[in-house]
């Protein structure tokens, strides 16, 4: 049946670029944009106006574009087909590839580490799995191609992010979930991605003081990692396939952190998720915004979500100080997934989805505090496969950086 | 300091293409789940390839266009404004308009059935 799509101006080279890449050819109307919250006035007007791609009249062109009969490139339309890139670039100087890179949009911005055949090598002993086997596909964009990556792949981007080998189980499970840290949308999603289980401590994340903050080598290159990866694999070209309007800052490092399990009065967030405490995973979330600070009980919490009012009915995700975690069980929320169900039938009897407010443990007591955001928890993917069977590998000297402990030594240059 | 002119090599980051792309929900999809790329459908580009335009009308007139709201943000008011102009411009046109009850990434087959069966032609919008 004859049809003619209409879509805003500010999108026209959008929906063009994504018609040639599906093969599917449209004859599309652009009136201007915004078409939301605008007067009917300026409806009208942009309805008697024109298309200010074509500059033609807007109603001539839906009358055309239903009945002009079909040119011979309509009726066999053709799909651009993207090329397969070889595996190594051509060499240059260290100089040059950084600068290939930058320009290239194949990095975050920062400077990163050049993956090199020797470093890339070195970096694949952080698992069994071969160089070239599979590991997913991703796209940060819900209908355009997806792009497949291996094992060797995703070793380069760990290169890329500054990460050790030790780290790449945890990336390449990032991988494996397919999914970008940044979806495309014109509202600007931020993603997180919280550490369960042992490799926490094998591989020295941070889920005490400053879990969140740039303190912690692990936490900082893996977070890292899947914003390249999600760059470079799931194919973020700005204005093309990613259409964040303002964009987020959490994209840099995705909150990574790894949940406090030890202070945590409890259980972990990937057992009361049906994993095992000896598995090591990492959960996914994605919302938008890190919202509020809070104290207090339970109570409290319920009168900030109701202040707040979260996206899609309410997604809500509490990053809690071990200590605020500790007040809550003491009122009697020995489980939090009972409380989810409290906190959701207080909200909104209607919608009723606990699993939609989730609650984890991270931070150095020193504040009984809890974050609230709008994050909803999407995946959890299990670590273990991707680690070596004679266990993480780790340098003969990993790399740490100074641990949040209490000066005893008198390096802090304030011991008597 | 002095310039490293040496040349090294280096491994390419990007991934490869597959031939698979997203495509539109399911019917009895939650909207949110046009984000999943696990369960999400997908298209092949063989199958994308067989989709074609359809053959055009020679005139509107004494047809029946059916006029979308898909769900984006002013869309409807949109569409309101389009079958008002119809009504005024064009009243040999008959136009129905209907808005989409699930959400703009989904499928709605028992909608389009509707359109195929008592339609001639379809005005979607507006995107964006």
């Amino acid at each position: 049946m004859p049809t003619a799509p209409i879509v805003t101006a500010r999108f026209a080279d959008y929906v063009q670029r994504d018609g040639l890449s599906h093969g599917i050819h449209l004859r599309w109307t652009f009136p201007p944009y915004p078409v939301g919250f605008v007067s009917r006035e300026t409806l009208q007007g942009y309805i008697k106006g024109k298309d200010p791609i074509s500059d033609a009249p807007l109603m001539e062109e839906i009358f055309l574009a239903l009945t002009q009969p079909l040119t011979d490139a309509e009726k066999h339309p053709k799909a651009v087909q993207r090329p397969t890139w070889p595996r190594l670039l051509p060499a240059d100087t260290e100089d040059n590839l950084h600068r290939l890179f930058l320009e290239s949009g194949w990095t975050d911005g920062l400077p990163i580490v050049l993956p090199t055949e020797e470093r890339v090598a070195e970096m694949l002993t952080g698992t069994d799995h071969k160089p070239d086997e599979y590991v997913g596909m991703m796209s940060v964009t819900t209908h355009e191609e997806r792009l497949q990556y291996t094992v060797e792949k995703v070793a380069t981007i760990a290169v890329m992010a500054g990460a050790r080998p030790e780290h790449l189980p945890v990336i390449l499970a990032l991988g494996a979930s397919g999914r970008p840290s940044m979806p495309s949308s014109t509202t600007s999603f931020a993603s997180m991605m919280v550490v369960n289980g042992p490799i926490r401590d094998e591989i020295g994340m941070n889920y005490g003081l400053g879990a969140l903050s740039p303190v912690n080598y692990a936490n900082s290159v893996i977070g890292r990692a899947w914003t390249l990866m999600t760059i470079n694999c799931g194919d973020v070209r700005p204005g093309a396939t990613f259409t964040a309007s303002t964009g987020t800052t959490i994209n840099y490092n995705n909150m990574c952190f790894a949940e406090n399990e030890a202070n945590s009065p409890w259980e972990p967030f990937h057992v009361r998720k049906g994993y095992k405490a000896s598995e090591s995973t990492v959960s996914l979330f994605r919302g938008w915004n890190v919202l509020t600070m809070g104290l207090g009980p339970a109570r409290r919490m319920l009168e900030v979500m109701k202040s707040i009012g979260g996206p899609f009915g309410g997604a809500f995700t509490f990053i809690c100080d071990p200590l605020a975690a500790k007040g809550l069980k003491s009122e009697g929320w020995d489980d939090p997934n009972k409380l989810s169900e409290w906190l959701v039938n207080e909200l909104n009897p209607r919608f009723k989805r606990p699993e939609m407010i989730n609650f984890l443990v991270a931070g150095g007591e020193m504040n009984p505090m809890w974050v609230t955001t709008d994050f909803s928890h999407f995946q959890t993917v299990v670590i273990d496969p991707w680690i070596p069977k004679a266990g993480v590998k780790k340098d003969a000297k990993p790399l740490r950086m100074p641990e949040s402990v209490a000066c005893k030594d008198g390096s802090c240059g304030i011991v008597a | 300091m002095k310039k490293d002119s040496a040349k090294i090599t280096v491994l390419d980051p990007r991934g490869q293409p597959t031939g698979i792309f997203g495509r539109r929900l399911d019917p009895d999809s939650m909207p949110w789940a046009i984000h999943d790329p696990v369960n999400q459908p997908r298209d092949t580009a063989e199958a994308l390839r067989n989709m074609k335009m359809a053959p055009r009308l020679d005139k509107l007139e004494g047809k029946t266009v059916f006029l979308v709201n898909t769900g984006f943000a002013g869309a409807k008011e949109f569409m309101e404004e389009l079958q008002e102009w119809f009504n005024k411009n064009h009243p040999e046109i008959k136009t129905e308009l209907r808005h989409k009850k699930t959400s703009m990434f989904t499928d709605e087959p028992t909608l389009w059935a509707e359109i195929k069966e008592n339609g001639d032609a379809a005005i979607l919008g507006v995107g964006g």
